[in-house]
């Protein structure tokens, strides 16, 4: 019984102290003055601000794109390469494996520089700093995402479902693509929007390698930084309440999958 | 036959040509320019550069240190609330839960906003402090290495707690009866048999935490621009911004960050293998 009030306590005290550094954003970006224990001047203003400038929507749509695209194109490049791994060489798993491991290991400012000095003076299309961002965010997400891939590969018993459709007369490229694919697509989705969020929480990347080329919010963030208080705590409510959504995004499709496959199982 | 032999190799090749022209090529161009004299030729000057020159040695200690402190203090906060997951009810798990999740999204440009709002010089904890005397609140300075400390550990908290969590499930119940019955206590069965049970998770979510904060960068930039000396600061210095750019120097800086996180990852790998040897 002593254990568990002192649980109780534990977790409100630690759920407390996560949670106050964001509602004291939330209270900064909602008043003009605070200089004691409480504020004075409530006010939308700093919201009205930055819903009518239109460098934070084309900021906001920037990271939009850049979060999607790179996600598309690991996701499809991952799942030609898992075919090919999973069906007919087995035994390259595990390089597959290292090479999407790597990543982890240059995280932060490594990769980015790297890229960027090997690029910076090579000729079109690797200058294109667009180019040079979408596959550094290509290889930044590869670990999540093959993560992600081979455990739904794992649990939707692949291979013996293509037996099974090869011996009801399917080839195996149409197996993989019509059969285990779809099933595989929840594990799949929930990867995706994990390396989403990711992008879209990105600073050093981007900083490093769009540089003034392509401004994101967040970059846009900064900038506000040095300008105002209270329009800063705005940005940064508006963009976590979008990370929210994708994490909640995340959440629904989750429990939605597993609620569905705990049906099939009965 | 001949065909779709074929067509499984032209599979293969749009992750190769990705992962070879922006993850191998780019890494092995940045290890062979950490060897290169600037005028060209083979040196080891910049590797001397890092480890004797006191500025780079300092951004190297306090990487180290940042790292390590706010790594152990994020697993030991995590140890109480992940303990506490597990005798909690299921509502105050799930809100606990949703906590945990949201707030490991707020890191970086945001955290350290936040704090500034907290600590900064009219930050509300310093004003507070200072209208009612209380120094510590009043003279804290965010800017330093304390305030980064700050920082750091509030974005291990919610990572090592979400890591730790489902390593709590293999600790059984009949595990602390057995130790009741043999006459040992909480204590006796946390030494004797939790924490032993624990310790592979532990080490490897110290090890992701450290590989976290080491490499960490937006979170030090927003609060101190450039004016500090941390690792991923001085490496960034190098290959952008107004300062003169040195490659060569700046690759040699990298390639130590990148030895760091390999050798994390590797003893973490090597420690689980001894274990999972021995369980044998």
């Amino acid at each position: 019984m002593k254990s568990k009030t002192g649980g109780k306590f534990a977790i409100i005290v630690i759920t407390a102290y996560l949670l106050l550094p964001l509602f004291l954003t939330l209270v900064y970006s909602l008043f003009t003055e605070w200089m004691d224990v409480l504020p004075e001047g409530f006010t939308l203003r700093y919201y009205a601000e930055i819903f009518g400038d239109r460098i934070f929507w084309a900021s906001l749509a920037r990271t939009v794109v850049i979060s999607f695209i790179p996600v598309v194109i690991t996701a499809a490049v991952l799942l030609l390469a898992m075919y090919a791994v999973a069906l007919y060489m087995p035994a390259l798993d595990k390089y597959l494996q290292i090479i999407c491991t790597i990543p982890y290991a240059i995280q932060g400012i490594i990769l980015p520089v790297s890229v960027l000095s090997l690029y910076a003076g090579a000729p079109w299309p690797f200058s294109n700093r667009i180019v040079m961002l979408v596959l550094t965010y290509c290889v930044v997400i590869l670990p999540y995402m093959y993560q992600g891939i081979k455990n739904s590969l794992v649990s939707v018993d692949a291979l013996r479902l293509v037996e099974a459709a090869e011996m009801l007369g399917a080839d195996k490229f149409y197996a993989f693509f019509r059969i285990i694919v779809p099933c595989m697509l929840s594990g799949v989705v929930i990867a995706s929007m994990l390396s989403i969020a990711l992008i879209f929480g990105d600073f050093v990347i981007v900083n490093t390698i769009g540089g003034s080329y392509y401004s994101t919010a967040q970059m846009y963030l900064l900038k506000k930084m040095f300008i105002s208080g209270q329009l800063t705590s705005a940005v940064i409510m508006v963009l976590f309440v979008v990370t929210l959504l994708i994490s909640a995004a995340v959440f629904c499709f989750k429990s939605k999958a597993e609620t569905s496959a705990g049906e099939v199982k009965k | 036959m001949k065909d779709s032999k074929k067509l499984y190799l032209a599979a293969l090749v749009p992750f190769a040509l990705i992962a070879l022209l922006f993850e191998l090529l780019p890494v092995a161009a940045t290890v062979v320019r950490s060897f290169t004299a600037e005028g060209g030729g083979l040196t080891l000057g910049h590797y001397a550069a890092v480890f004797g020159k006191r500025l780079y040695r300092t951004a190297l200690v306090n990487s180290l240190w940042v790292s390590i402190l706010s790594s152990l203090i994020g697993l030991f906060v995590a140890f109480w609330g992940a303990k506490a997951y597990k005798s909690a009810g299921s509502k105050l798990r799930n809100l606990f839960l949703s906590v945990l999740n949201m707030t490991s999204n707020f890191s970086g440009i945001p955290l350290a906003f936040s704090y500034i709002i907290l600590f900064g010089n009219v930050g509300v904890m310093v004003m507070f402090g200072k209208n009612h005397g209380i120094d510590a609140l009043a003279s804290f300075n965010i800017y330093s290495i304390w305030g980064l400390l700050l920082c750091y550990v509030y974005f291990q908290i919610p990572l090592a707690t979400l890591l730790l969590i489902p390593a709590f499930d293999g600790l059984k119940k009949e595990w602390r009866e057995a130790v009741a019955l043999l006459g040992g206590g909480e204590a006796v069965y946390w030494f004797k048999v939790g924490l032993p049970n624990l310790l592979p998770s532990i080490l490897g979510t110290f090890s992701v935490l450290f590989a976290n904060a080491v490499a960490a960068y937006a979170t030090a930039y927003a609060l101190m621009q450039n004016n500090f000396a941390l690792l991923p600061i001085k490496i960034s210095e190098q290959f952008i911004g107004d300062v003169v750019q040195r490659r060569e120097f700046g690759s040699a800086l990298a390639v130590v960050l990148m030895l760091l996180m390999t050798a994390t990852i590797w003893i973490n790998d090597k420690i689980l293998k001894m274990r999972t040897k021995k369980a044998k």
